[in-house]
């Protein structure tokens, strides 16, 4: 179920298909300064990056049942930075040894005019949520942890209250499409941050 | 006969010379690191010093305990002349530590045996030793060798001690909760607690959106009824539309076999 090596594909049209690897896990708020000084001496030595964005949920009901969903960001820290909009496939149902859950992603930059757009190609918002935290990045690793919060009044970004006591703390790479090394990486550095946060593959169809 | 004996006794003296040079050097450098650079001196290079300083003291055992080397013991230095005054020659030699070559220096510079003071220890030892006996003696030997077999064991593998010791500490403060991960998991994968019919209050960990998810928002986990008359075909869903339900979808279909006019796709 390997998509071929990236010579084979199509040059003339399409565009390369892009894979996120993803490690999902949670750390509680008072654990949050160990993980950030673990996290700083164990990525590139950079400046640590804050970001607050606001993200958008876009469902578009189709008439056999599977809402398509697309995902639009912008950033409340950066107001005049384009929306990004990113489309996220299903986990790819492969080996069950691979350590990071897999799937297809579509990212492109928008105009600031995304939801209007989306609201009149019939999409519906479905849900919205803050993130608001840190990111760092280990060579094409990349380690974000965000505090989400959910928006009170829609629309209104400033009354938002936390989901929950921890940070999500995710490790993605994009890669292109058969490309399986990543994982290998990807768990060696999930190891480098146990017992302080677990980092595993989580389905997200199991928590429904 | 002799004469080889000389070149080799020289040969070793200079060796043994150089040697001892090197030790000198280190233990310069190393007291003045102590005294100068006290607060920027970290363990690990104190214990390079040390064991520079003990490799260069069996350098010198080495060449010592070798066959070339004829034994010292066996040589004799008598002082042919004790001057009081000062000896440039000497000076220079010995770097201005020993000026003069005097009455006073000859017990310390050419002792052969111990101090008095040291010798008067010894003594107390080894009459300390006699007076225990043999088995008492051999007992004590016994202890003191299992208690060093114990702790070298316990130096050499420190994996499975530590790892019961840690694991015990950590156990009482968590840093992360399952449920939590979960719940955010959820939150991030389909808006599970997001939606806009969300529940009223805040939301304890591990107890996301269970509020009503009724009318008003249509969310996700609803959307497979009234999926239309499309429904009755099979479930190739086309590419984009590939989000969604997991596995098969007839048992959650209420088929609502509207006729001609299906669900409009662009209805709000």
């Amino acid at each position: 179920m390997e998509a071929p090596p990236v010579s084979v594909l199509p040059i003339t049209g399409g565009t390369i298909n892009m894979m996120e690897y993803l490690l999902q896990g949670s750390v509680l708020d008072q654990a949050l300064e160990s993980l950030l000084h673990r996290l700083r001496g164990l990525c590139d030595n950079m400046e640590p990056e804050t970001f607050a964005d606001h993200e958008l949920v876009y469902l578009l009901k189709g008439q056999q049942g599977n809402p398509f969903l697309l995902r639009a960001r912008r950033s409340l820290s950066h107001p005049t930075v384009p929306w990004h909009l990113r489309y996220l496939g299903q986990p790819e149902v492969g080996d069950k040894s691979r350590h990071a859950l897999v799937r297809n992603c579509v990212d492109v930059a928008t105009s600031h005019s995304l939801p209007d757009f989306l609201n009149e190609m019939g999409f519906r918002m479905d849900h919205e949520f803050v993130a608001k935290g840190h990111i760092f990045r280990r060579g094409v690793l990349k380690v974000v942890v965000s505090k989400l919060s959910r928006i009170l009044v829609p629309g209104n970004t400033e009354n938002t209250e936390p989901l929950s006591l921890s940070y999500l703390v995710e490790l993605s790479v994009l890669a292109p499409a058969g490309q399986d090394t990543m994982s290998e990486d990807m768990r060696s550095f999930a190891e480098q941050l146990k017992p302080l946060v677990h980092l595993e593959k989580i389905d997200p169809k199991r928590h429904m | 006969m002799q004469q080889r004996e000389e070149k080799l006794l020289e040969a070793s003296v200079e060796s043994l010379i150089s040697r001892v040079a090197h030790l000198k050097n280190a233990l310069h450098s190393f007291i003045y690191k102590l005294e100068n650079e006290y607060e920027r001196l970290t363990w690990p290079s104190v214990l390079d010093n040390f064991a520079l300083l003990s490799g260069q003291l069996n350098t010198i055992n080495k060449l010592l305990r070798n066959e070339k080397t004829p034994s010292f013991r066996q040589q004799v230095i008598i002082p042919l002349l004790l001057s009081p005054d000062r000896d440039e020659e000497l000076a220079k030699l010995t770097e201005q530590r020993v000026p003069v070559f005097s009455h006073e220096i000859v017990p310390d510079h050419l002792r052969t045996k111990p101090d008095p003071e040291v010798e008067e220890q010894e003594k107390q030892l080894s009459a300390e030793a006699a007076r225990i006996g043999p088995e008492v003696a051999q007992k004590q030997i016994q202890t003191l060798n299992k208690l060093c077999s114990n702790l070298l064991e316990k130096l050499n593998n420190p994996r499975d001690d530590r790892d019961a010791e840690s694991a015990a500490i950590r156990q009482n403060k968590p840093s992360f909760n399952t449920a939590d991960t979960n719940a955010l998991v959820a939150a991030v994968g389909f808006g599970k607690g997001l939606s806009k019919c969300r529940p009223p209050g805040p939301v304890a960990p591990g107890h996301p959106g269970q509020g009503p998810m009724m009318s008003g928002g249509p969310t996700l986990q609803q959307v497979t009824i009234g999926g239309g008359s499309g429904q009755q075909q099979g479930m190739g869903p086309g590419a984009p539309q590939q989000q969604g339900q997991a596995g098969k979808m007839p048992s959650n279909i209420k088929t609502n076999i509207k006729a001609a006019s299906s669900m409009h796709p662009y209805n709000r």
